[in-house]
């Protein structure tokens, strides 16, 4: 697996953690190389023909293809094994920060740098992260266990590492890469005073964002207290300067007309569908005149035929991303135009998940992710 | 949220939401245990991995030696008396149930299924 770079916030693991760390990788390597792609025959050699023999026809949708391949006993045995590297992945990295966290937090308090830490107790944590754990992380980003936990966040920023294979590079900053690529190729010559990333976890694209432009002033918000304890203490660590504020992205607490960016990186997917036009009304009231508006999201598509929809929906109903299969049916253009935004002025762009090299997310080969783009 | 100092950290390790099912529950469970005790192996064979080159390095052996080692015969009697001891361990849920088929009586449970 290829290293992720150390910090004084890191959760480093011991010799068998390390050892079980890159255990899962590689057998999660192993899974997306060698045996998930057997669905495919599985599906034409076996479930396919013998749907057709029972029903006359060739499933007409990805909910018929699911309803025969979960039958289909390579396919179970993919899947099963897929979902438990995915809670594999997690406990490998708990063993770390569990073991570490009085120090991780004794750091946290003593770092100093720039940037600053807002956290409001009071915030009600939202329905879509509290009903279920997103991507089987235990507790999710939001559960407190000791005082001053910043647990999840250290088992983000090591786990998600995992889990995408090293593909998020080795600052974990990967998404952030391609949004300012995206930003800075379209527009090359804006002025960013103000600049603010909803839902950032642990900060670690918007840290990327504040490296590269030194003087603008980045504010980042998240619902998950431990993550922004984390993730405020990393951006120390690498004097990345960010104000990380505990807010719920669909009523900000900033003023209107205060930013002349806001943007997010693989968030909407995580939210729903009453959340995602409140967030996007909010876009638009904090936005100044001509702010930018940037949301990178998964793929929206459900692909070229039901199979390739069906191939697609894994992590809807094996990952707890129940809310991206509505996201794919839903129109951005409208909900964008609902909060305000002139349609003329809204566009869906796809941009390379190649953001360095051969570095992609997830370790697999280069594919597109859309980019939601509106002025205000 | 717990404050006592001496009191061990417990993260919590079971994600919230419903587990899909994939072949049946108990096999679901028998095929986690099988990938928890490969990555249990491959942990196990690193860190051995890391004791042959420490001791290599340390000039205790050398790694070729572990290769050309020639088991003696009491050793080797030992070994294959805690090899047998482990493959009847493994094996013992096998060995039950072939045990209360071989009781005259028949009376346990699991045999009259």
């Amino acid at each position: 697996m290829l290293q992720q770079i150390m910090h004084e916030m890191f959760p480093t693991p011991n010799h068998d953690e390390e050892a079980r760390q890159e255990f899962v990788n590689d057998f999660r390597m192993h899974l997306a190389t060698k045996v998930c792609p057997g669905s495919v025959p599985a599906y034409f050699k076996r479930v396919m023909p013998a749907f057709v023999k029972e029903h006359g026809r060739e499933p007409k949708d990805r909910h018929e293809i699911r309803r025969a391949m979960t039958r289909d006993p390579f396919y179970q045995m993919w899947s099963a094994m897929q979902r438990s590297s995915q809670e594999m992945v997690w406990d490998s990295v708990i063993d770390s920060v569990e073991r570490q966290l009085p120090d991780l937090i004794a750091k946290a308090a003593v770092l100093n740098g720039k940037g600053s830490l807002t956290l409001d107790p009071e915030l009600e944590i939202p329905k879509y992260h509290t009903a279920f754990d997103i991507h089987l992380q235990p507790g999710a980003y939001h559960t407190d266990v000791v005082q001053n936990d910043l647990a999840a966040g250290a088992v983000y920023d090591r786990g998600s590492f995992i889990y995408a294979m090293g593909g998020l590079g080795e600052h974990n900053d990967g998404m952030g890469r391609i949004t300012r690529n995206f930003f800075r190729t379209r527009f090359p010559g804006r002025k960013l005073e103000r600049v603010l990333d909803l839902g950032c976890t642990i900060g670690g694209s918007v840290c990327f964002w504040s490296q590269q432009e030194p003087e603008t002033e980045f504010h980042a918000i998240d619902v998950g207290a431990p993550c922004l304890r984390y993730g405020h203490a990393r951006a120390r660590a690498i004097g990345a300067g960010i104000h990380f504020s505990q807010q719920n992205a669909e009523a900000l607490n900033f003023p209107d007309a205060s930013f002349d960016l806001v943007m997010s990186h693989i968030v909407l997917h995580e939210t729903s569908r009453t959340a995602l036009q409140n967030i996007f009304n909010e876009c638009y009231r904090v936005l100044k005149p001509g702010g930018v508006m940037l949301h990178l999201d998964l793929q929206q598509r459900w692909g070229q035929s039901p199979l390739d929809a069906f191939l697609g929906e894994w992590e809807i109903y094996n990952n707890n991303e129940h809310f991206y299969g509505q996201l794919k049916e839903i129109d951005c253009g409208e909900v964008a135009v609902n909060a305000g935004f002139d349609k003329a002025k809204f566009g869906i762009h796809h941009v390379s998940t190649t953001w360095q090299d051969d570095q992609t997310p997830y370790g697999e080969s280069s594919f597109q992710l859309p980019i939601y783009l509106a002025e205000k | 949220m717990a404050t006592d100092a001496k009191k061990p950290i417990k993260l919590p390790r079971t994600a919230k939401g419903k587990k899909p099912v994939y072949f049946d529950p108990v096999t679901d469970k028998l095929l986690s245990m099988i990938m928890t005790l490969m990555g249990e192996l491959s942990v196990v064979r690193d860190r051995l991995d890391t004791v042959e080159r420490l001791a290599e390095k340390a000039k205790v052996f050398k790694i070729d030696d572990i290769e050309n080692y020639e088991i003696p015969d009491e050793v080797n009697a030992v070994r294959m008396e805690r090899r047998a001891a482990y493959i009847a361990r493994v094996l013992k849920t096998v060995q039950d149930e072939l045990d209360s088929l071989q009781q005259d009586d028949g009376a346990d449970g699991a045999a009259k299924k």
